[in-house]
């Protein structure tokens, strides 16, 4: 490996020496993530200004085996940009730009620095919606949300990252540019690079540019709140909406911690002696939004809601959604070590790991609450604790374990949107199995021969 | 007409002000926030963080205990702050967003990065203490507190910047000050310098009636540059008392590395103004209001909505109501969240037109702009542009230095817009009988 003033000296001729730093503020800075536990030092960072100066740094770095993480905003939460083994923190915020937003074709080219919610901006600026809308979104970039496959707010009836991804421009880590997908809604030319790309971690290769799907602005939308005595009166409800035949755009849910802490930074008179509240939304032609919330608000009823209620404007939904958007950081208010988990089962048995959950942080003595995207079945249990308090975060791991394994026991995953990153790698075997592992190192030795990309990561 | 324009006439409902009630999307990242002092003040519990000027000691693990270590420990992350941040915006690097330099307070806390690391001492003047990150944190950490406690640290003796320790000097010594002000005023001669007294300080009134007397405060930056201000202020509110022989709050000590003397100055000028202090600066309302309770504290904007202020009369410009928007103070709206009354003064005399991106800092950001010009006017820069497409008679702001700050970039751009203090603008409608269509001189704005 190049000596660090080399590696500095090197780098600089490649992307310019405005565009490199080894001050060790700068790599602290950049050896953490949103996750905690995890820091390590970069040797270098660097923020390159184009797809040609990407491919320069992954070539130089094939060429002198130094580590290379691509990071995007740093918003994941499974360590994911930590760069364990030092090397490169390849930063793509430069590359921000909306390069074409089209109504005829509908879909977006991006780089892929650009933040999510730009993104969804510049649809929204011609009358279009970017269907993905994770909780982080206007931290998080495009490139970031691709590469884990975001979901999101709206996963339930709009899908995840994946189904909106048309087509990437990629550049792998020996330095080739290529070009993945395209335009096209249909395309089943070879093997679906694409989609492979999509949720890669930074493993396989850079993504410099995304061609997404976009939709119809939906004319109308609207949100309402359940409030029940429990979480697991809450799924049960969510059980039954689902089975009434209606899928709508939203459908979240906190439990009584999450509730107070987001009631506190976002005081919007949330109900607090509620157990649970659901979240739900619709979009779409207004009679049909109005149809669906008028059923939801009666199944839920009939579900033993404490209270029902719909926003009465787009202000005070939009409140809503932001408060769901913040159930994590407001949560921290609790204890600001907070662990958050991503485990997702099939909804139908939503209810019973609900239970599971609270059993396990029962028998481990852990403060863990609750949320998520309720209608996806993917949940945030989230162990909130004193940061001085090692002993209890060993607690939580072994929590968090069984966590997983009553996830991957119900036929559920061990993460449903967040990734695997670092902070879950050890998990992974127990969901894929060791078949399916060595042919996950096979793939990234194809890409990565001499796996500089995100070591430690996906294919280690 | 697009929707820059369409809260013309009426204070938009955008504008949520946490601190009087409504709740509303607030910030880019997370939404309705009310939290940080104007949840205190809905909830009428005293802001004041005990730490906040605590001498710290070294923690149990051998820490320097530079930082209140539950402040510190508050962050977890998750970048929320990130795009409310304006150096975050301008540079696109990690180390320059409030979750950077607090993962780099953190570091100096441990003993990773020696106390003179260079990026350190950096970033903690590169940042502009606007305290927009505070707002759309949902964890609540209070990242001016940190930033007090960074630069006591930083910033202590020969390693703070010159002109913030002429500053601090300056403002310690009232006689030093008037003199910059006639100063100032000689040097520009003009109808400014035409008061006998010096202007800079009005002369002492008996206080109010004793059970609610309110006091202005003359605030040591804004009686040396804008002594209209508070004379604007004795027309629209006569019943305020001008108690004599005031000193400084102690803003520009806490800002710049010297929170203790900061806080002892707040205290002292708290005993020597009775009742409710008034006060026509965001930055000093902060301060005060952070040491003496939220209570006892009020901006003018916020004690005119209070008092349920009427205009004698409107604003007019050849003729016509002006057309005029609002620069928030970054203080005021971040630390108090008061960002609604000022807006409604305005629409009362004049046409309010809201300015996009009115709660991101001028650039001003106290002694920045002179610490830092060149970043001052990047900050500053694009708000200009956005000045010029909205096309107004006048921006209104209620602080000094943000007042200073945008006159000068206005008078950089030859725009026809002028700066005003919200009190002189109401002052101006306030005058029955005398148009307000000469708009104010060069000087003052
Ligand atoms: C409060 C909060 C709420 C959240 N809510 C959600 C949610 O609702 N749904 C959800 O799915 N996630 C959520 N997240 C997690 C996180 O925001 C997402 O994983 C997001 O997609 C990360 O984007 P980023 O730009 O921050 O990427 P980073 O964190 O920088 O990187 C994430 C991964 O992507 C890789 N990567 C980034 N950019 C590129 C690129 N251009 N090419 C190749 N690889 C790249 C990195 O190497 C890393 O493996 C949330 C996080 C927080 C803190
Ligand atoms: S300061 Fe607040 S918003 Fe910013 S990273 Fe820390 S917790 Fe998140
Ligand atoms: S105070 Fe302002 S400039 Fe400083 S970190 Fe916070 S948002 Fe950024």
């Amino acid at each position: 490996m190049a000596t660090d003033t080399g590696l500095a000296r090197d780098l600089a001729a490649l992307v310019g020496p405005g565009h490199v730093r080894t001050d060790a503020g700068a790599l602290t800075a950049y050896g953490r993530d949103a996750t905690p536990l995890f820091h390590a030092l970069p040797q270098a960072v660097v923020l390159p200004g184009s797809t040609e100066e990407v491919a320069a740094v992954l070539r130089y770095a094939t060429e002198h085996r130094v580590p290379v993480v691509p990071r995007g905003a740093g918003s994941n939460l499974c360590a994911a940009t930590v760069p364990l083994t030092g090397g490169i923190v390849l930063v793509l915020t430069r590359l921000n730009k909306i390069l074409e937003v089209s109504s005829e074709e509908l879909l977006a080219r991006v780089q892929t620095g650009v933040s999510t919610a730009a993104l969804a901006d510049a649809a929204a600026a011609r009358g279009l919606l970017y269907a993905p809308d994770p909780g982080s979104r206007t931290v998080s970039t495009v490139g970031g949300n691709v590469a884990t496959c975001a979901g999101g707010l709206r996963g339930l009836k709009y899908g995840v990252t994946r189904n909106y991804v048309l087509g990437l421009e990629a550049v792998l880590p020996t330095g080739e540019i290529i070009r993945t997908g395209g335009r096209l809604w249909k395309d089943v030319a070879g093997y679906d690079l694409t989609r492979l790309l999509t949720g890669s971690e930074g493993t396989l290769a850079v993504i410099t540019e995304a061609i997404v799907a976009l939709l119809p602005a939906p004319e109308e939308s609207g949100t309402g709140v359940a409030y029940f005595d429990s979480l697991a009166d809450a799924s049960r409800a969510v059980a039954d909406v689902i089975s009434a035949g209606i899928v709508p755009a939203t459908l979240e849910f906190l439990d009584r911690k999450c509730i107070a802490a987001v009631e506190e930074f976002a005081g919007l008179g949330l109900r607090q002696d509620a157990g649970a509240l659901l979240l739900f939304g619709d979009d779409g032609a207004p009679p049909t939004v109005a149809a669906n919330l008028a059923r939801i608000q009666e199944v839920c009823a009939d579900a033993g809601a404490l209270e029902t209620t719909l926003a009465e404007d787009v202000a005070r939904a939009d409140a809503l959604l932001a408060a769901r958007r913040c159930s994590l950081p407001a949560l921290s208010r609790l204890g600001s070590l907070t662990i958050l988990e991503d485990a997702t089962v099939p909804r139908h048995r939503q209810a019973e790991m609900v239970d599971r959950i609270d059993e396990i942080a029962a028998r481990h003595d852990l403060l863990i609450a609750t949320f998520g995207h309720a209608g996806d079945g993917n949940l945030h249990p989230t162990c909130v604790l004193d940061p001085e308090d090692t002993e209890g975060a060993d607690r939580a791991h072994r929590a968090f374990a069984e966590i997983f394994a009553a996830a991957i026991a119900m036929d559920g995953t061990i993460t449903g949107e967040h990734g695997v990153g670092a902070a879950k790698l050890p998990y992974l075997a127990d969901k894929i199995g060791a078949d399916q592992m060595a042919l996950l190192r096979r793939v990234k030795t194809a890409f990565d021969p001499a796996g500089i990309l995100n070591p430690g990561k996906l294919g280690s | 007409m697009n929707d820059r324009t369409n809260g013309e006439h009426a204070v938009p409902p955008e504008q949520p002000d946490p601190g009087h009630g409504a709740a509303g999307p607030r910030g880019p990242g997370c939404g309705s926030g009310t939290r940080g002092a104007g949840a205190d003040a809905a909830s009428g519990h005293d802001p004041v963080p005990p730490a906040a000027v605590a001498p710290r000691s070294p923690g149990p693990d051998g820490s320097p205990g530079i930082f209140d270590k539950n402040l510190l420990d508050r962050c977890i992350s998750c970048g929320f702050c990130l795009p409310a941040c304006p150096t975050y915006a301008l540079t696109g690097e990690e180390t320059s967003s409030p979750r950077g330099r607090i993962t780099l307070m953190r570091a100096l806390e441990t003993g990773q990065l020696p106390p003179d690391d260079p990026t350190l001492a950096e970033e903690s003047s590169f940042c502009l203490g606007c305290r927009a990150c505070e707002t759309v944190c949902p964890a609540g950490v209070e990242y001016g507190s940190l930033l007090e406690q960074w630069r006591d640290h930083q910033w202590s003796g020969r390693d703070r910047p010159w002109i913030a320790r002429l500053l601090m000097l300056l403002v310690s010594r009232p006689a030093l000050l008037r003199l910059q002000g006639l100063v100032r005023r000689h040097a520009r001669g003009g109808p400014g310098g035409r008061a006998g007294r010096p202007a800079a300080e009005p002369a002492a009134e008996p206080a109010a009636a004793p059970d609610q007397p309110v006091s202005l405060m003359l605030g040591c930056v804004e009686r040396g540059l804008y002594p209209k201000v508070s004379r604007a202020v004795r027309e629209l509110c006569p019943e305020v008392a001008v108690p004599s022989g005031q000193g400084c709050c102690g803003a520009l000590h806490a800002h710049n590395g010297d929170s203790v003397t900061g806080a002892a100055m707040a205290r002292a000028l708290g005993e020597k103004l009775p009742g409710t202090v008034l006060t026509t600066a965001g930055g000093c309302a902060a301060h005060l209001a952070h040491h003496l309770g939220r209570d006892r504290v009020r901006e003018l904007s916020e004690y005119l909505g209070e008092a349920g202020y009427a205009p004698a009369g409107q604003v007019t410009v050849d003729g016509r109501r002006a057309r005029a928007t609002l620069q928030d103070s970054c203080h005021l709206r971040n630390g108090l969240g008061v960002s609604r009354p000022p807006r409604e003064l305005i629409a009362a005399v004049a046409d309010y037109v809201e300015l996009p991106g009115a709660d991101r800092c001028c650039g001003a950001a106290g002694t920045y702009a002179m610490l830092r010009p060149e970043d001052s006017r990047a900050v500053l820069d694009p708000k200009l542009d956005d000045i010029g497409r909205l096309d107004v008679d006048y921006v209104v702001t209620v602080n000094p230095g943000c007042l200073r700050q945008v006159q000068q970039g206005l008078r950089r751009r030859r725009s026809r817009a002028r700066a005003i203090h919200l009190a002189e603008f109401l002052a101006l409608a306030g005058r029955p009988g005398r148009p307000s269509d000469g708009l104010p001189g060069p000087g003052e704005g």
